[in-house]
């Protein structure tokens, strides 16, 4: 390489420079561009009040945030691993129902989840109410603490690890289980030593996830009492009035998910997850027998009864008393708007992933790979700061537009993005895009690159390979990301709230305004309708992830 | 299944492009009648009965009122990124800080209007009338009768004797209503005084601050604690709950207004304020006299279980039973002035 002079590696930057490469600066800058504005507030400084976050805060949130992570990484590796190998190698009756219901805890948006499990286990509430009928005496359990938020968190989020490994489980080849048989290796052997780390770069796409969930609660932290960086960001901000020390907490806490991101991928380097090729793959299913089947209910009906019956019963049971107060026709509308909005920002999202996935694959620039990167930081900022972010930038574009057509043609023109959905589908993408990212990279993966390589050595373009030959091989983690994004749009809150222009309403607006008052009990049913939306939304695409 | 999402696309696009021109029109101020006809509220407020009322006062005044809800805090950020541009015409909040946040960054202007001064107490308004309360409560002391008799309470202070170490109950200091109590403190006694008596309530609590105001009445029930300080709005919360539970909660406590004896209760406000970049000024002008009228009054506070400010509206049946009380008349602006210290203190002592 040091034999080339200078100009000859210029012609060759300028060579691989090609449009796949302008492609992902353009998409990638796009949706980096909130997240830079805000790093470029960084130079502002932390603040006046930084010194008292030091003295009196940060340790709180550092070792709380910690313990969180920690705890819900361990908890939804158990639960996800577990449940997705229980509906990948067992059949047993009410299976396809089971995956279903496992995928279900993600359409309870966290908060709710967290304000029906307090509900259960307060004072008066279910449990004892329940106690009292049966004529027991239960013993009161406080959950409003970090155990139970780590609970609480963990049954609500594990179907982020539950679906993107049973994906993979169900792409490994029965050879290499047939192989580690032969070689006298035991079921559990095979698990350890060949099954998981096959699947790790899905599970971890799913635990990475789960993390920037964690990360980024707020309404369940808060109501348990419980002092976390996303807490501690909207304190700052809000009530210690302090922008700049927000924005570096902010920092501090996306700069720790980068580092682990980048540790993961350095221990990764070089190591390719291309399953086997041919062998029978997909499913290889044996019946549930004696043992297991404790084991069949401890990992797949308990993560269920968790994640979803409990707080879906104790909403039914809060929307039942409130039903006659809170019903109106106007929901049926609300439905709508949010299937829309959600629907629209989940095939824009997921679309934006792919291509800027591909692009780069396409693109032979180091550098591309870096701009993807950055654009899947989104999801480990809150989303009120991303929507300071998406604001800065588009306002001055209004701002701008709205000068040209004033002088130029004399028309008085409003905010184009920021009273319009643009604005707020722009936000969704830059927060959601990791969302669809992650899994969708993992199914990528999957497919050698060979496969592409030998379609344009054969004289095909790029587009016509990925079409013929990779989508149909990717399309099943395409739609699964899809839904995943759905589902987040679904239940995001702050940064809905910040930029959804006037005549939009969402559910989970529509929640909040309830919850936000203290009237818990009347947000349930508008949080029964997000779940609802989600199930169908889910059903819609049953057929195509089940391929 | 792709012309489903063709479909979808298309409905989509139609809308947003809908939604977007009807809204853009509200940017035009100038020469369309229409446009001048409305009023843009920005509110943290979202009870049914505030929509009955916005739809009464477009009966009376042919204004239309467009509602963006969300949680102050958020609004205020929204206004001060959308500036000169921004389409809010008044700003709607359920405590006096953010009021007096809002107008220290330059988010709202003075209003002059003989019908506010009349309706509206002076204490309970801006000194230069930028924002205007509509609502108001006190943070009292809910008690169970069984184990705590009213002559033992006296004043908030007076929970920071060791008689009451382990039993009061307090939510979280990350609560604007806390904060504007002590920063009410802060400003009747001084910064030092404020701290211990923070740091004497960290000492005598039942359990860490946890869950809402609600949370705390029933842990009184449930006998987790004997004292509570919550809004006076809350019991009304409770005592009207569709969970028979929580009715009983209600039920079984009793108020007690604090310092009685001298400065009074400590008092906050939901209020409104005009937006400094308004279209609509006059409009909103006449919305906010609208709402300060007796009529509206009595309705606002009622679905809230609040007290008007206008002194000529009746409190609703429920609020006259707890009897009269003496308020705090501590400029309300002194709450938004102070909150930041008042929430310094509290990190200090340790009031997570």
């Amino acid at each position: 390489m040091s034999t080339y002079s200078l100009r000859q590696r210029l012609t060759r930057t300028w060579y691989a420079l090609n449009r796949w490469a302008v492609w992902v600066w353009i998409i990638g800058g796009l949706v980096a561009l909130p997240i830079l504005t805000i790093t470029v507030k960084l130079w502002d400084g932390p603040g006046s009040i930084w010194p008292h976050v030091v003295d009196h805060l940060l340790l709180d949130y550092v070792s709380n945030s910690l313990l969180l992570s920690v705890g819900c990484i361990a908890l939804t590796f158990a639960m996800g691993v577990a449940s997705a190998w229980y509906v990948t190698r067992y059949e047993f009756v009410g299976r396809k129902v089971a995956e279903w219901l496992l995928l279900l805890p993600l359409s309870i948006p966290s908060y709710i989840s967290a304000y029906a499990y307090a509900g259960i286990f307060d004072y008066g509430g279910s449990v004892e109410r329940l106690g009292a009928a049966l004529g027991w005496t239960i013993p009161h359990l406080d959950v409003m603490n970090i155990y139970g938020l780590v609970l609480v968190l963990s049954s609500s989020l594990f179907p982020y690890v539950y679906l993107s490994t049973r994906a993979a489980f169900l792409y490994q080849s029965q050879n290499l289980r047939d192989a580690s048989r032969l070689l006298g290796a035991s079921e559990s052997a095979f698990i350890r030593r060949i099954a998981l780390p096959l699947a790790r770069p899905a599970i971890i796409g799913g635990l990475v996830l789960v993390l920037m969930e964690v990360l980024n609660d707020y309404g369940a932290a808060k109501h348990y009492g419980v002092p976390t960086f996303t807490t501690g960001i909207f304190r700052a901000w809000f009530s210690l009035e302090s922008l700049e020390t927000a924005v570096y907490l902010a920092a501090i806490l996306v700069v720790l998910v980068f580092a682990l991101l980048g540790i993961e991928r350095w221990q990764r380097s070089g190591i390719s997850y291309v399953s086997g090729h041919g062998g029978r793959r997909g499913a290889w299913r044996k019946p549930v027998a004696g043992g297991t089947r404790a084991g069949l209910v401890l990992a797949v009906g308990l993560p269920i009864l968790l994640g979803f019956i409990l707080p879906v019963l104790q909403l039914l049971y809060w929307a039942y008393l409130t039903f006659a107060e809170v019903a109106k026709a106007e929901f049926g509308l609300i439905v709508l708007q949010t299937m829309l909005v959600a629907g629209f920002t989940a095939l824009f999202t997921t679309g934006l992933a792919f291509l800027l996935i591909y692009f780069t694959k396409w693109s032979p620039l180091g550098g591309t790979r870096w701009i993807s990167r950055t654009a899947t930081l989104g999801y480990a900022i809150p989303g009120a700061v991303i929507a300071l972010g998406v604001m800065v930038p588009t306002l001055a574009v209004d701002k701008w537009l709205a000068a040209l057509f004033q002088n130029q043609f004399g028309i008085s023109l409003g905010l184009l993005l920021n009273w319009t959905a643009i604005a707020l589908v722009y936000a969704y993408a830059v927060r959601f895009l990791a969302v669809a990212y992650n899994p969708l990279e993992a199914s990528t993966l999957k497919v050698g690159a060979h496969l592409s390589e030998s379609a344009q050595l054969l004289g095909n373009s790029p587009w016509r390979a990925l079409w013929n030959i990779e989508w149909p091989l990717v399309r099943t983690g395409f739609w699964s990301a899809a839904i995943l994004v759905f589902v987040d749009v679904l239940k995001e809150l702050p940064l809905t709230l910040i930029l959804k222009p006037h005549g939009i309403q969402t559910l989970a607006v529509k929640a909040y305004e309830y919850a936000s008052d203290e009237r818990i009990a009347e947000s349930a049913l508008p949080a029964l309708l997000i779940v609802l939306s989600g199930v169908i939304f889910a059903l819609l695409f049953n057929k195509t992830i089940d391929r | 299944m792709k012309n489903t999402y063709l479909f979808l696309f298309l409905l989509f696009g139609l809308w947003s492009c809908g939604g977007g021109s009807s809204d853009s029109q509200s940017g035009d101020g100038a020469g369309n009648t229409n446009a001048d006809q409305e009023v843009t509220v920005y509110t943290h407020r979202h009870y049914d009965t505030d929509q009955q009322l916005f739809d009464e006062f477009e009966k009376e005044s042919g204004i239309k009122v467009k509602v963006v809800n969300a949680s102050a805090d958020e609004l205020i950020q929204k206004m001060i990124a959308e500036g000169e541009q921004s389409p809010a015409d008044v700003l709607i909040t359920v405590d006096a800080g953010r009021l007096v946040r809002a107008k220290s960054k330059g988010l709202l202007q003075s209003i002059e209007s003989a019908t506010l001064d009349q309706n509206i107490p002076a204490h309970l308004r801006d000194g230069e009338k930028q924002w205007f309360g509509l609502t108001k409560r006190a943070r009292i002391i809910a008690y169970h009768p069984d184990r705590v008799q009213a002559e033992e309470l006296s004043t908030y202070e007076a929970l920071t004797e060791d008689r009451w170490k382990g039993k009061v109950l307090i939510r979280s200091s990350g609560n604007i209503y806390n904060q504007s109590l002590m920063a009410s403190l802060i400003a009747n006694l001084g910064e030092e005084k404020a701290k211990s008596w923070a740091e004497g309530i960290v000492a005598n609590l039942a359990r860490a601050p946890k869950g809402n105001d609600r949370d705390q009445v029933k842990a009184i029930v449930a006998g987790e604690g004997d004292v509570a300080i919550v809004n006076t709005y809350y019991i009304g919360k409770l005592l009207n709950s569709k969970d028979s539970t929580e009715v009983e909660a209600g039920q079984s406590i009793r108020l007690f207004f604090p310092n009685g004896e001298d400065r009074g209760s400590h008092i906050n406000v939901s209020g409104i304020g005009v937006a400094k970049n308004a279209p609509h000024r006059d409009n909103a002008v006449k919305l906010i006299e609208f709402l300060s009228g007796v009529k509206a009054q009595e309705i606002f506070a009622k679905s809230n279980y609040e007290y008007p400010v206008n002194p000529s509206a009746q409190a609703s049946e429920l609020l006259q039973s707890w009897g009269a009380f003496k308020e705090d008349t501590l400029p309300l602006s002194k709450l938004g002035e102070l909150n930041q210290q008042a929430v310094i203190l509290f990190d200090q002592v340790g009031w997570k």
